[in-house]
């Protein structure tokens, strides 16, 4: 007769538990930690390589032929491209100090998404073809070869990176392990492997120029919307400026700001503040986007998308961009954008405020200035009317994106405006803001709900330091600069520290702007009641 | 000797004794993390077992905790065993872990006449399993939740537009939600 299992048996019962070898253990495809798989049609569409019809949880991926050839070529075609990639294959110690710095490995505790372990699955390959002692010694001296399997676990640990480089910090060497995921993530889309919550967006970035291929018109009528929003209440309906040429300013900013909740109250945040400046700027339908989930996926298509900013600021004749909030975004601009679509335009100049008449020369190479800048410049200056008690039911504290902070070093301007917006402002604590931020764990594309369980687990770092000071110090709000932020946050929140909202820091700058002309506010952007407003107080200044 | 006082004299070694019988539900590697740090930012997971053990032995010792004291202490832990990769029996199981560390440390000193005493203690293990399988079934449901509140909130403003623009169309000729290939 069968025994039934002990308590202890069954919860040490896990396949791999725990003595195997680390090259030797297989990825679990788990419901929860993998994303689903492209359409055929959609790689086709962008002329993606190998286009072919696959499932993560299939034994069988239906790889090409050929797929082993494709892979040792292409791996090796990118050593040559890739200076870096080389070097950062040679020169790992496996002195262990990035492996307990990445959330990954924090909130899963699972050794391969130690940053060393995620490399070393890249690096064993490259031993046994490009190094003497892998050829001769093999696994001895952690070398292997190709074979589905390893392709599979490339696959499941590149899609467990949120490319954050919070682990580069730590390196000694500099390595960039966020590096190595984009070569391994580019690697696979050669034998046709890609995830739909990335290739989608990429799709309909490619042919209307946004995430969900909202046409112009529509993305027009849907901004109007937010302009009426912000009419209903300050009693001022802002100017919505489109496609027009000749203005000195473009506007860019991911466009999860005009169809998401809640990052539409930061764009109606954008909205009021440019209205109340009378700035000279315009949008543009077609660089209706950002964000740029080409980043996520090939050097060659963050090119491709990142192209459309310079050529509309070319045919609509701006002379600089102010671009919004957003992370992956400004990690493309400040690091790649002057090699991908450089030089800039002949019409374009280095920007200057045309308020304070501040010259950003920071930005002189790809005539890009972030709107944390050019706001905190204008506090700065003393030309914005600031009533920061209107914010005062909200106890803030602010989580630094990954790449506005590791990527460009964005720290100190977006507290300088949330301390002239809030009167309450906390940090979290000091190893995990600023450049040693904690991912929310679902940038890079990863910020689907099929992983949910996945990103509750890797955002648990900045969930648990977001609890800790909840708890601590009554936080009630949490302020960030990043649209995929903007998404991921909220239910991080509502799991981790339930009772923490979340915004862009633009929202609560329009909150607490005291506009020429405005009619007494009794609500926030949200359309919430003020509670500190005296309703009567406001009906008597209405009537 | 009285089981209270027993249990009390034992309570930091069998803390300890589960917290490594928990830390050994991860794989050999991530260990010795786990165990050496002490810093509750960059070693949560580590922290969180810690702050969950000595709920549960103070819970057992009979010290005065209410249910929301230990809830609020064992909060983090089950909310992190919740979405990693176990099963639940894995993941809330852990608890029942305690049973074999008070039979081998705790029943070979007890008289026969204090045998009910233990069997209560062993009870109170039940107890606190109990409590931990109802917020783990709560996290999960959360997960649920927040996984469907998310995919409302993407296409929020979407879904408005296509509303305000059905509401002036006449009825019949809404086409679509600008998506591509939607007709
Ligand atoms: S880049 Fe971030 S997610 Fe990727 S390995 Fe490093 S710390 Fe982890
Ligand atoms: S810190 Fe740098 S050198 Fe050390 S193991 Fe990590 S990647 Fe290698």
């Amino acid at each position: 007769m069968a025994k039934l299992p002990t308590p202890q048996m069954l919860v040490a019962s896990r396949p791999d538990f725990p003595k195997e070898h680390w090259l030797d253990t297989k990825p679990l495809f788990a419901p929860g930690s993998y994303c689903y798989p492209e359409k055929k049609e959609t790689m086709e569409l962008l002329h993606m390589p190998n286009p072919h019809n696959w499932d993560p949880a299939a034994d069988d991926w239906n790889l090409p032929d050929n797929w082993e050839k494709i892979l040792c070529d292409a791996f090796e075609e990118r050593l040559e491209k890739h200076r870096s990639l080389k070097l950062f294959m040679d020169i790992c110690v496996r002195c262990g100090a990035c492996a307990d710095k990445c959330h990954f490995f924090l909130g899963t505790n699972d050794p391969k998404n130690m940053p060393v372990l995620r490399a070393e699955l890249l690096r064993s390959l490259y031993r046994r073809d490009h190094t003497a002692l892998g050829r001769l010694l093999g696994k001895h001296v952690g070398a292997r070869g190709w074979d589905k399997n390893v392709v599979k676990e490339l696959f499941y640990y590149a899609y467990q990176c949120t490319e954050c480089r919070r682990c580069s910090l730590f390196c000694p060497y500099g390595i960039d392990t966020a590096e190595i995921t984009a070569i391994v993530r580019e690697l696979m889309h050669e034998v046709g492997l890609g995830t739909h919550w990335i290739m989608d967006p990429v799709k309909n970035c490619s042919f209307t120029g946004n995430h969900l291929g909202i046409k112009p018109h529509s993305f027009k009528e849907i901004v109007e919307m937010l302009a009426d929003d912000c009419e209903t209440v300050t009693g001022i309906r802002p100017k919505t400026p489109f496609n027009e040429k000749g203005h000195e300013i473009l506007f860019i900013t991911p466009s999860g700001d005009v169809f998401a909740d809640p990052g539409i109250y930061t764009f109606m945040g954008y909205l009021l503040l440019f209205h109340e400046l009378d700035l000279d700027y315009t949008f543009s339908t077609y660089a209706s986007e950002g964000g740029n989930f080409g980043s996520f996926t090939s050097f060659n298509m963050a090119k491709k998308l990142n192209a459309k900013m310079y050529a509309e600021a070319e045919r609509l004749g701006v002379k600089w961009i102010l671009g919004g909030e957003c992370g992956h975004m400004w990690r493309v601009i400040n690091q790649y954008m002057e090699t991908y679509n450089g030089p800039t335009p002949a019409n374009m100049e280095t920007p200057k405020s045309p308020i304070t008449g501040t010259v950003f020369s920071n930005a002189k190479a790809t005539k890009m200035v972030h709107i944390t800048e050019f706001t905190a410049d204008l506090i700065r200056h003393g030309k914005l009317n600031l009533d920061p008690s209107r914010n005062d039911h909200i106890v803030t504290t602010f989580h630094d994106s990954c790449n506005p902070a590791r990527a460009m070093g964005l720290l100190d301007e977006p507290r300088y405006i949330l301390k002239h917006v809030c009167n309450h402002f906390v940090e979290m604590p000091e190893n995990t803001i600023r450049e040693q931020t904690f991912c929310c764990g679902a940038g890079s594309g990863l910020n689907t709900e099929e992983i949910m369980e996945l990103r509750m687990r890797a955002g648990m770092p900045r969930g648990n330091a977001l609890r800790y000071v909840q708890q601590k110090y009554g936080v009630n709000h949490m302020a960030c600069v990043c649209a995929i932020d903007r998404a991921t946050l909220p239910p991080l929140a509502d799991y981790w520290a339930p009772g923490v909202t979340v915004s862009g820091v633009h929202e609560l700058v329009a909150n607490a702007l005291v506009m020429k002309g405005e009619a007494k506010r009794t609500m926030d952007l949200r359309q919430e009641d003020l509670p500190n407003v005296d309703a009567d107080e406001a009906e008597a200044v209405e009537g | 000797m009285k089981l209270t006082k027993l249990l009390h004299e034992k309570h930091e070694e069998l803390e300890a004794l589960w917290v490594d019988a928990v830390f050994k539900t991860y794989s050999e590697k991530a260990i010795p993390h786990l165990s050496s740090n002490a810093d509750p930012f960059t070693n949560p997971v580590g922290n969180m077992v810690k702050e969950a053990a000595h709920c549960l032995f103070s819970a057992l010792s009979l010290d005065d905790i209410t249910i929301d004291a230990v809830k609020q202490a064992l909060d983090r832990f089950v909310k992190i065993r919740a979405v990693q990769d176990f099963t639940p029996s894995q993941s809330v199981g852990v608890i029942y872990l305690i049973k074999p560390l008070l039979r081998s440390h705790i029943l070979p000193a007890v008289d026969q006449h204090q045998l009910s005493d233990y069997l209560d203690l062993e009870s109170r293990v039940d107890t606190l399993a109990l409590l931990a399988f109802d917020m783990y079934t709560k996290d999960r449901e959360t997960v649920a939740q927040i996984r469907i509140k998310e995919i409302r909130n993407q296409y929020a403003q979407l879904k408005r537009w296509a509303q305000h623009f059905n509401a002036q169309a006449p009825l019949g000729t809404f086409t679509g939600c600008g998506n591509q290939g939607c007709k």
